[in-house]
C-alpha cells in the first residue's frame, strides 16, 4: 500500500536517508490544523470557570488559573502541540512512537500543576495507562524493526506483511490506545477535563484523537 | 466547472439541503409525537437569523478560542465538503474532519467558562466511543475495495455492487454515527436538555449562526458520505430520497426513544459498535464476503 491510496495525492516529501517525511492532502490537514490550534493556544487566556459554591445558595464560586500555573500550562501545551504536528507528518515508524510518548508525558503535565484533586487522581490513572502502555508501543516498534530492519514508512509500505509484523502492529495498536487515552481507557481521562484551562486542555483532546487518526493510516500503510 | 465555483455551489447546496433535512426532521418527530411540529424551513430560517442578532460574549470566556472556535467548526465542515462530494478524496481526510468536530464541540463547551458548556465538554470526551465504531466502518470499506479515496469506492461499486451488501454491519455502524449526530439522539450526550443547550448553550448571535450553518452542512455531508460509500454511484435523485429516507428513519428513532444517561450511551454504542466490528470479521474469514 502507497501513501498516495490511503491520504490522496503526493504533495511533497524530505527525504532524510531512507526515512521521508511526505505530506498528502490527509497529513497536511492534519499538521494545519494541529498548528492553528497551537497558535490560538498561545494567544489565549484561559475561562473563568463558574462552579455553584454552597449547597442551598444562589452563590457561584468563580475558579481561575493563577499566573504561574497559566504560563507553565501554556508552554506544556504548545509543546504538546508542536509534538503531535511532528508526528501527523513523520515518515519514520519510531519518530511517531516517540512523538506518541512525548505527547503522553505532556498531557499528564498539563494537567499535573492545578489543585483539584479529583482532576489529579484522574491524571495518575492516566499516568499508569500511559506508562504501562509505553512498553506494548515500543516493543511493538522494535519488533517491525527487527523483522523487517527498517523503520521507514516508505519501505515498509512496500513490503509484504510477515507474522511478526502483524503482532508488532497489534502491539503497537495496544500501545497507542492507552497513550492516547481513547476507548477503552477514555474513563481514566475524562476526569481530567474538569479543571479550568480551556486552551490547555483541548490540547489534550486534540492530540489524543489526531494521533489515533494518523495511527489509522500508519497501521494500514504497515499492514497492507 | 471551474473549481472555486464549484466549491462555492457545493457549499450552498449542502447548507440549504441540510438546513432543509433538519427541519424535516423536526417535522417528523413532532409528527410521530401527535404535535404539528414547525414548517420544514424552521431551520434554516433560525440559521439565517442568527446571523443578524446582537452578538454578546459572557465575561467568563476565553475570548479568542470562544470566538475562533465557531468560525474553526464552519470552515471544518467547508473542508468536508470539498474532500467529499467536489473532489472525492480520501476517507481519511473525512475522518480527520470528524475528529476536529468532536474537538469543537469540546472546546466551545469549556471555553464559555459555563458550568453547563463544561459539563457537555467533560462528555464530548466520553462520548469519543463512537469514533472507534467510524474506523472500524472505514477500514472494512478500505479492506474490501482496497482504497480510501472515496472516487475509486464508486468505481469499485459500480464494478461490484453496492457495499451495504457486502459488508452491512460496517454500514450500520456507520447508521450509528448518523443517529448518534442527529439532533434529540438518544446518543445525545453532550446536548442533554438538563444542559440548556450543552457545548452551544453560551453561544448567541452571529457565533450561533455559525454554528447553525456547520450543523446544516455536517448533517449534509455525514449522510453523503454514508450514501455515497455504501449505495454505490448514485445521481442527483438517488441522493435526496436517500437523505430523505434517512432523515425519516432517524427522525422515528429519535421521536420514540428518550435520551440515554451518559453511561448508558457509551455502553450502548460500544456494544453495538463490538457486535458489528466481530460480525464483519467473521463475515470476512468464512467467506460471506468476497
Amino acid at each position: 500500500m502507497d501513501f498516495v491510496t490511503l491520504g490522496g495525492d503526493l504533495l511533497g516529501t524530505i527525504p532524510l536517508g531512507d526515512i521521508v517525511l511526505y505530506i498528502n492532502p490527509f497529513n497536511l490537514f492534519l499538521f494545519a490544523v494541529l498548528l492553528g490550534f497551537t497558535f490560538l493556544i498561545a494567544i489565549s487566556k484561559p475561562e473563568t470557570q463558574v462552579e455553584a459554591s454552597k449547597f442551598n445558595t444562589l452563590g457561584v464560586a468563580e475558579v481561575k488559573v493563577d499566573e504561574k500555573e497559566f504560563r507553565q500550562r501554556r508552554f506544556l501545551s504548545i509543546i504538546c502541540g508542536i509534538a503531535s504536528a511532528g508526528a501527523m507528518i513523520t515518515g519514520d515508524l519510531f519518530n511517531f512512537t516517540l512523538f506518541m510518548a512525548l505527547v503522553g508525558i505532556l498531557n499528564i503535565g498539563i494537567v499535573s500543576a492545578v489543585k483539584q484533586t479529583s482532576v489529579l487522581n484522574s491524571a495518575f490513572n492516566y499516568g499508569l495507562i500511559a506508562m504501562m502502555c509505553s512498553l506494548p508501543l515500543f516493543g511493538g516498534a522494535a519488533i517491525i524493526l527487527a523483522s523487517t530492519g527498517t523503520l521507514s514508512l516508505a519501505v515498509l509500505s512496500q513490503m509484504p506483511a510477515s507474522p511478526m509484523v502483524v503482532f508488532g502492529a497489534i502491539l503497537m495498536l495496544i500501545g497507542i490506545l492507552g497513550e492516547s487515552g481513547v476507548a477503552p481507557f477514555f474513563a481514566s481521562k475524562a476526569e481530567m477535563f474538569r479543571t479550568p484551562g480551556s486552551p490547555f486542555i483541548v490540547i489534550i483532546h486534540l492530540s489524543s484523537l489526531f494521533i489515533i487518526v494518523r495511527a489509522v493510516e500508519i497501521l494500514l500503510l504497515v499492514l497492507w | 466547472m471551474n473549481l472555486m465555483a464549484n466549491i462555492l455551489i457545493q457549499v450552498i447546496i449542502a447548507f440549504l439541503a441540510g438546513s432543509l433535512l433538519l427541519g424535516l426532521h423536526r417535522k417528523i418527530m413532532a409528527r410521530v409525537q401527535r404535535r404539528p411540529g414547525p414548517p420544514i424551513i424552521q431551520h434554516l430560517l433560525h440559521s439565517l437569523k442568527f446571523f443578524f442578532k446582537e452578538t454578546g460574549f459572557p465575561k467568563t470566556v476565553s475570548k479568542p478560542f470562544y470566538i475562533g472556535i465557531t468560525f474553526i467548526l464552519a470552515l471544518i465542515w467547508v473542508v468536508g465538503v470539498i474532500a467529499g462530494p467536489v473532489a472525492h478524496d480520501s476517507l481519511l481526510i473525512l475522518f480527520g474532519v470528524y475528529a476536529v468536530y468532536k474537538i469543537v464541540e469540546h472546546n466551545s463547551g469549556s471555553s464559555s467558562g459555563s458550568p453547563y458548556g463544561k459539563l457537555s465538554c467533560v462528555r464530548a470526551v466520553l462520548s469519543a466511543a463512537t469514533e472507534l465504531p467510524l474506523f472500524a466502518a472505514i477500514v472494512f470499506v478500505y479492506l474490501v475495495t482496497g482504497t480510501m479515496n472515496i472516487g475509486e469506492i464508486i468505481t469499485y461499486q459500480s464494478v461490484h455492487g453496492p457495499l451495504i451488501y457486502t459488508i452491512p454491519l460496517a454500514a450500520l455502524m456507520f447508521f450509528m454515527l448518523i443517529i448518534t449526530k442527529s439532533p434529540y439522539s438518544p446518543f445525545a450526550i453532550t446536548k442533554d436538555k438538563a444542559l440548556i443547550s450543552g457545548f452551544e448553550t453560551e453561544h448567541y448571535g452571529l457565533l450561533r449562526g455559525f454554528m447553525h450553518f456547520s450543523e446544516s452542512i455536517a448533517w449534509y455531508v455525514m449522510l453523503w458520505v454514508f450514501l455515497t460509500i455504501f449505495f454505490g454511484p448514485l445521481n442527483a435523485v438517488g441522493y435526496l430520497i436517500g437523505m430523505i429516507v434517512i432523515t425519516f428513519i432517524t427522525g422515528f428513532i429519535n421521536a420514540t426513544t428518550p435520551i440515554f444517561s451518559p453511561n448508558h450511551s457509551v455502553m450502548t454504542q460500544i456494544t453495538i459498535g463490538a457486535i458489528c466490528f466481530f460480525g464483519t470479521i467473521v463475515m470476512i474469514f468464512t467467506g460471506v464476503v468476497a
